[in-house]
């Protein structure tokens, strides 16, 4: 079992106005793990975020940073090693240069010059917007905006990293370049939290899924177990991938013997589809028939 | 009308700002919206990669011995030296730099009239003109007053311009704060200059929703659009502060704003030109004393 980075206990966290953003939210993180958070809007997952970050203080419950618990005193140590990639990120770019943009986090760690120099590069290579260093970021498009936003927390080189409603706002091929980078991260062992309404992403991507409903978790599992549960669906206003929905169709209609071997891509759909175990058809189909399963 | 207040930013392809620049100025006069183009050609100047306190003290050195030694000649050489600089060297097109030099125009002209002609109501000095009830009346040696004035002031102006259109305002801000400037207005003047971007964006989709549903469509509906945007973008400010707040603790800041800046190398050859020049103002002025 992989070590524990996180671990969160009943926490609780109120805006002011009555009703409570997080309700009792207990949830331990481990090393490596790529987590989406999922829920509907109001549900609480921004604050969970920014509790977790130490920007919000909860009004009860602790927060455990490998086996420490936070206070105020080690509240830089939580900050430095859980980074947040905002959802809007106008609302994250402070400086007027990207290269200073990309630096604030390292230099706010009051690091020497010469690291906070080498981490940008590396950050802005990483995001592959080096050539963007001098430019001012209120001339980037949003999908730069964007890669500027992850090479700020890149850069600050922490152990977890969020981010809050990547895929909003961006085109196609800038969320394909984000899901690259994901990816990328996630080869390199990072931790990442995701909180998303994409559940098709959800499916492909994450190993676990929590689902928030009103400042609670409802469920904590895989993305599997958790879009099989229809009554979580159901709660948390949530619907099942495209990809799983395809394949219990194809199920029900008896195109497919139901091994619950959902795939997660469409590649691995594709070679479901070519493999002998179509339950209409034990022997292989013929090429003509084949091309009608997919049709369905 | 309150529809003409509005900045409009002619830079929402972001990247392309480079090429988009020389089009955009057919003719000379300026337009509103002024202020961000100043701002990109900073961005797309070929001198940009000079140090910027160099280029901060050179313009301020010229600007004061502009004023300082009220000599005609002196001006005339800064006027053609800024230019120099912010054309050949900087690259912006001539176009682009006459329109914006037209902006302090009109004030100059209103600031020196007064300064050339004078009113009577008897026929005196050596030119005058009847109109009706008074006289209009000027000499050889107010116009010549007149004139070196405006060269005066062109030339503080175009030492000025050769800043602004050669350094971003976050260079000429951290020049500021090593010159001592207090902190907490060159703090306050890097946040500003980041949050009119974002403020005028907004500002541009509020208008063209309103817009959108005839928001302007009479001059009593355009002013009451008018106020209703501004006291949602004062609301839309303060969430802003909020969520970038949020963000900066995010990324631990804690009270000092810190941005990373490269070093621009001051090479010995500009400061020699530099020198060189301020020697020739210094005898011109000497000179034609």
């Amino acid at each position: 079992m992989a070590e524990t980075i996180l671990e969160i206990r009943d926490l609780y966290y109120g805006y002011g106005n009555g009703t409570a953003a997080l309700n009792g939210v207990s949830v331990d993180i481990y090393e490596g793990e790529k987590i989406a958070v999922i829920g509907s809007n109001g549900a609480g997952k921004s604050t969970f975020f920014l509790n977790m970050n130490g920007v919000l203080t909860p009004d009860q419950g602790k927060i455990g940073y490998r086996g420490t618990i936070v206070n105020k005193k080690n509240l830089k140590e939580l900050r430095k090693n859980i980074g947040i990639v905002f959802q809007d990120a106008d609302n994250q770019i402070i400086a007027s240069t990207v290269m200073a943009e990309v630096g604030f986090g390292p230099m706010n760690l009051k690091l020497p010059k010469e690291e906070v120099l080498k981490r940008v590069e590396e950050a802005l290579t990483y995001m592959n917007i080096l050539d963007y260093k001098d430019r001012p970021p209120h001339y980037l498009s949003g999908g730069e905006k964007k890669r500027v936003s992850i090479a700020d927390i890149i850069a600050m080189k922490s152990e977890i990293i969020i981010f809050d409603e990547p895929t909003a706002g961006l085109d196609p091929l800038n969320a394909q370049m984000l899901e690259e980078v994901l990816g990328k991260l996630g080869s390199e062992g990072k931790t990442m939290l995701i909180s998303t309404h994409d559940v098709d992403f959800v499916y492909r991507w994450a190993e676990r899924a929590i689902v928030f409903c009103q400042g609670r978790i409802i469920a904590d599992g895989t993305p599997l177990e958790i879009f099989q549960n229809k009554e979580i669906l159901k709660q948390a206003n949530l619907k099942q991938p495209t990809m799983m929905e395809v394949y219990d169709l194809l199920v029900e209609k008896h195109l497919l013997e139901d091994t619950k071997a959902y795939p997660v891509s469409t590649q691995a759909f594709k070679e479901l589809l070519g493999n002998p175990y179509l339950a209409s058809r034990p022997e292989k189909p013929p090429e003509k028939e084949k091309f009608k399963v997919v049709k369905i | 009308m309150s529809t003409t207040i509005v900045l409009k930013s002619g830079h929402r392809n972001g990247h392309t700002h480079g090429d988009g620049i020389s089009h955009r100025h057919h003719k000379i006069g300026h337009k509103h919206g002024e202020g961000s183009s100043i701002d990109a050609y900073s961005y797309a100047s070929k001198i940009r990669h000079w140090n910027p306190a160099f280029k901060v003290s050179l313009s301020m050195l010229t600007l004061v011995l502009s004023i300082v030694l009220n000599n005609p000649y002196v001006s005339l050489t800064v006027i053609m030296a800024m230019a120099y600089l912010t054309i050949i060297e900087g690259g912006l097109s001539i176009q682009a730099y006459l329109s914006i030099l037209t902006i302090p125009i009109s004030f100059i002209l209103l600031g020196t009239f007064t300064i050339g002609i004078d009113f009577s109501t008897q026929p005196i000095g050596q030119y005058n003109l009847h109109l009706g009830f008074f006289y209009v009346f000027t000499s050889q040696a107010s116009l010549k007053l007149m004139f070196f004035l405006m060269l005066k002031v062109f030339a503080a102006i175009s030492a000025m311009e050769m800043m602004t259109l050669s350094t971003p305002s976050s260079e000429i801000i951290s020049v500021m704060q090593r010159a001592r400037v207090p902190k907490l207005i060159a703090e306050l003047m890097n946040l500003i200059y980041r949050y009119i971007f974002i403020l005028i964006d907004v500002n541009i989709k509020m208008r063209n929703s309103a817009n959108s549903r005839l928001g302007f469509c009479d001059i009593k509906t355009s002013w009451y659009t008018f106020g209703k945007i501004a006291s949602n973008i004062l609301i839309v400010a303060f969430k802003k502060a909020d969520a970038y707040y949020n963000a900066m603790e995010a990324r631990c800041y804690d009270g000092d704003l810190l941005f990373l800046e490269e070093v621009k190398k001051v090479e010995k050859v500009q400061i020699a030109k530099a020198t060189a020049f301020i020697i020739i103002l210094i005898l011109l002025w000497a000179f034609t004393r």
